[in-house]
């Protein structure tokens, strides 16, 4: 009896896991056919036209090194979307993690009044919706002349991706031991060089972890890019969107495999670093 | 010539009832090997701080080479302290550990590395060059962090607690290492430590340190034998204290008149202590002495090992007595004896 | 020691600035907006009419009390189903069997996943022509789109309960397996001896040990399903519609009057969510009390 319940147990995992790959299934599909038609399960015709469409691969003939370069530099939308989804990301993650540094330290190693307020504080802007605070924050980037342009919506990224970089790093700072650096400062070490040789390579796992989070969080957001961004900002989320309602679906499908493209890249990178942190998964279930 | 000279140094810490340190005044020869010794929370790690520049004091100075120390900076203080946990980089391997103040001072890399092989003879290691710090025991760890400390050949050495971590063989393999070591380079060293035992292998001189305040200053023999007060006495051990008075130029104390002669002149007020080691009480099934003598009953036998510790009762009064076993006369508990405390041998404390 | 005090503030100032100035600051600006002070068009009287107007005037009421619902409906549900599909898997999969680590990957693969493409797979999988549909097709169960029933765009927010059901099960199976591979065994082996059986080790002895976790990771799903855009905007339908697309369309409107009532449902939103958070604390204290 409990050899057949443990048997069906089994295969209703194997049913759900085939129910959670199946949406990627069909990206995959759908974005390499050409009319794939109810109630077809395989398409009739493979092509890559809705790469084509998306202006990432020339149309045939022109596949040359020559031509993939003359397609991406007349700056499609696909590729505007790209350059602005991967620059923002890559400087709201450096930023975030240059200002989160210091303040993980003393978090991390200090004791002092107010500590709990603090870090009530930093960890805030995850209870609570980004519609709370995009709203009334539009208004004033309007006046302040942030709207619409490319250094508000970084800004505007930085809130939702602190939390996650402070409380990252400061979790590596409470298991690190700063009498490491004291020991190179007599040694004749000074400040920076100490700083360089011998606190980054202790921290730098974690501040991988950090970067990773933060890239993620950044390169999913919708709602603040579209609204601070006024339309003018042009990211991957915003395009999948737009095609989304659109309804061609083999677009869609084709602009949402680049969309998850860092996430698969990060899922690989994260095996190796995160075994049962829950600090870590708390944050990206928020994505 | 690298002197240390420590002057009314004061040091506290916010949410502390009594300053961490206290008016502490210490000279200190080159090449002089010191123990500052106390109870945990004594202070004497903040002292150590403060020479390499953690801390900085309240207020006092500290000199090395007739130069304050205060103004200048940890990584150019010549001052080189060991950690307790030995602190091994763990991201570089031995040689790059041990050749790392070389390298802070940019000296050319063949020269380090000839060097790194010299201080790895020196700590008796010479063929670990490569492995990683993980891969070490406790006692090569801290070899290879007194050879990184000594490459630099500076003024000054601080070690926190070397041998306590070490179990007893390695212990004197350790004290060994560190002074012949110490006495090669003559480097003035200053070691921290809670165990006096330690202090008293390992020092020349002792710095005895209490709530933050210095007790005294003194050579391991002279705290055995002429301890400054109680509480030091107790802290080496000591453990016959005997109330006494001065009457008419007559010394009483519980057990009964005393006579003895103090080496170093001290002025005792009336109510003072006296205090004698357990190995220089006499004991006698008979009675052969002259003065200071006292009937007692013993009480308990405690033989261990090269010693064998008797407690005698008289009057009211428990005294320790520890004699070599060898030798040992006819005693039994209970029985009726006599001991003898030699006025030389007695030493007064005021408090 | 003033040293000291001068470093840790100038440490915490950067990143307390950008949240004060730029969160904080824009639910206080949001907030007061929704009283209706729009310094903007010299509006500066302060009343509580936006509120008002979206909850109980003819206009919104219906609408803000049936999103309300659905709000509350899809929260509960999404997490509920998540957090028990997860849980039914980590506890199937953390014994050794056939395929085990493949599975282990594919259940925790939708972590860094994001919400707008899980929102997109649906309709692949899920719409009247998706992959299910045409799989049923084939197989002679149904005969044309319309026979499939509507998951996805529907009334009932079926398609977004699908959605937020695909991504936050990783979160919890990734939570969940962590904590019973560090602990459930030996207290299950324990429990197992003292003879204790499948159902009841699972309500006696991994249920308590998951509970903790389990509840912490719901509020964080819950709150944040209560509050998020995207999904809903993607597979949600104009009526009823869900608070968060409401407040944005609100927002969007020219007519300022609307934008107040827009800032008033996202203020209305927040104060749900900072709700729900506030007696998931005090269930936890009295849950430590009582321990």
């Amino acid at each position: 009896m409990d050899n057949n319940l443990k048997k069906i147990n089994i295969y209703t995992v194997y049913l759900g896991a085939f129910l959670l790959i199946l949406p990627l299934i069909a990206f995959f599909i759908n974005a390499f056919s050409f009319r794939w038609f109810y109630p077809q399960l395989i398409p009739k015709e493979l092509s890559l036209q809705a790469w084509v469409r998306l202006k990432l691969i020339p149309r045939e003939g022109y596949r040359s090194l020559d031509g993939f370069l003359d397609l991406w530099l007349s700056n499609p939308t696909i590729i505007k979307a790209l350059v602005n989804s991967v620059t923002i990301g890559l400087i709201v993650t450096v930023v975030s993690i240059i200002i989160a540094l210091p303040a993980a330290r003393v978090l991390g190693l200090l004791n002092f009044r107010f500590k709990k307020i603090i870090i009530f504080i930093m960890v805030s802007p995850t209870i609570l919706p980004p519609i709370a605070f995009v709203l009334g924050l539009n208004i004033n980037f309007i006046s302040w002349g942030f709207s619409g342009s490319f250094w508000g919506v970084c800004l505007v990224h930085l809130v939702p991706i602190m939390p996650y970089v402070v409380l990252t790093m400061t979790g590596i700072f409470a298991n690190y031991n700063p009498d490491f650096e004291h020991q190179a400062r007599t040694l004749g070490a000074n400040k920076f060089r100490t700083f360089y040789l011998i606190t980054l390579p202790a921290i730098a796992p974690g501040m991988v972890v950090a970067a990773l989070f933060a890239f993620l969080v950044s390169w999913s957001q919708y709602l603040l890019t579209f609204l601070i961004g006024a339309g003018k900002i042009m990211t991957l989320p915003l395009l999948v969107f737009s095609t989304a309602s659109s309804g061609n679906p083999a677009l869609t499908a084709a602009i949402s495999i680049v969309f998850i493209f860092p996430a698969i890249v990060i899922l690989f990178f994260t095996s190796k670093f995160i075994s049962g942190d829950s600090s870590a998964t708390s944050g990206f279930g928020k994505l | 010539m690298s002197d240390l000279i420590i002057s009314n140094l004061y040091k506290s810490f916010p949410g502390m009832d009594r300053p961490a340190v206290s008016n502490v005044s210490l000279e200190i020869k080159t090449g002089g090997l010191i123990a500052f010794l106390g109870p945990s929370g004594c202070g004497k790690t903040t002292i150590l701080k403060m020479i390499t520049g953690l801390f900085q004091p309240d207020s006092g100075d500290i000199t090395l080479d007739n130069n304050s120390l205060l103004p200048i900076a940890t990584e150019k203080r010549g001052v080189v302290m060991v950690f307790q946990n030995y602190l091994l980089f763990p991201y570089m391997n031995v040689n790059e550990n041990v050749g790392f103040a070389l390298k802070m001072k940019g000296v050319e890399k063949d020269e380090i590395d000839k060097k790194v092989k010299e201080m790895l003879e020196l700590v008796k290691l010479p063929d670990i060059g490569d492995r990683k710090p993980k891969q070490l025991s406790g006692g090569q760890q801290q070899r290879v962090a007194l050879a990184r400390a000594l490459i630099s050949k500076p003024k000054l050495l601080l070690l926190d607690e070397p041998l306590s971590n070490l179990d007893a063989h390695l212990r004197d393999e350790m004290r060994e290492l560190i002074v012949t070591i110490q006495q090669k380079l003559n480097v003035t060293t200053v070691f921290v430590t809670h165990d006096q035992e330690e202090a008293v292998l390992l020092a020349d001189n002792i710095a005895l340190i209490f709530n933050g305040e210095l007790q005294s200053f003194a050579s391991p023999k002279e705290y055995y034998e002429s301890p400054v007060n109680e509480r030091a006495a107790r802290f080496f051990g000591g453990v016959n204290f005997l109330k006494s008075t001065i009457n008419n130029n007559k010394i009483e104390t519980e057990i009964g008149p005393i006579n003895y002669i103090q080496k170093n002149k001290k002025d005792l007020i009336s109510n003072h202590l006296l205090t004698i080691r357990p190995e220089n009480i006499e004991i006698s099934k008979n009675n052969s002495f002259k003065e200071n003598y006292f009937s007692g009953t013993v009480t308990s036998i405690i033989f261990s090992g090269t010693n064998t510790r008797y407690k005698i009762k008289v009057k009211d009064t428990v005294l320790d007595c520890s004699v070599q076993s060898i030798g040992l006369k006819e005693i039994s508990k209970n029985d009726e004896v006599f001991i003898h405390l030699p006025a030389e041998k007695i030493w007064g404390m005021n408090d | 020691m003033g040293g000291d005090r001068l470093k840790i503030v100038l440490s915490l100032t950067p990143p307390l600035l950008i949240i004060g100035t730029l969160f904080f600051g824009g639910i206080l600006y949001g907030f007061l907006q929704s009283l209706g002070y729009q310094p903007a068009i010299q509006k500066y009287d302060i009343s509580f009419d936006a509120y008002y107007n979206v909850m109980f005037s003819e206009r919104y009421a219906k609408l803000f009390w049936t999103g309300l619902g659905l709000n509350l409906w899809v929260s509960f549900v999404s997490t509920f189903l998540a957090a028990a599909f997860a849980l039914f898997g980590a506890l199937t999969i953390r014994k050794t069997f056939f395929a085990k680590k493949i599975c282990n990957f594919i259940y925790s693969l939708n972590l860094p996943m994001p919400h707008l493409v899980v929102a997109v797979g649906m309709i692949f999988v899920f719409s009247q022509s998706g992959l299910l549909a045409r799989f049923f097709t084939q197989i002679g169960f149904i005969s044309s789109p319309s026979d499939f029933p509507i998951l996805v765009k529907d009334k009932y927010g079926l398609g977004i309960i699908l959605a937020y059901i695909w991504k936050e099960a990783a979160f919890f199976f990734i939570i969940l397996m962590s904590v019973l591979q560090s602990l459930g065994e030996n207290f299950e082996e324990l429990a197992q001896s003292l003879g204790a059986n499948k159902w009841q080790r699972f309500r006696y002895v991994i249920l308590p040990l998951v509970m903790p976790n389990l509840f912490s990771a719901s509020i964080i799903v819950f709150a944040f399903s209560f509050g998020a855009y995207e999904v809903p905007a993607i597979l949600g339908v104009n009526y009823p519609q869900m608070l968060p697309v409401m407040a944005f369309e609100f927002f969007l409107n020219p007519d300022l009057n609307a934008r107040s009532e827009g800032m008033a449902l996202s203020m209305i939103i927040a104060l749900i969510v900072m709700i729900l958070v506030v007696i998931y604390f005090r269930l936890t204290q009295s849950k430590i009390r009582k321990d």
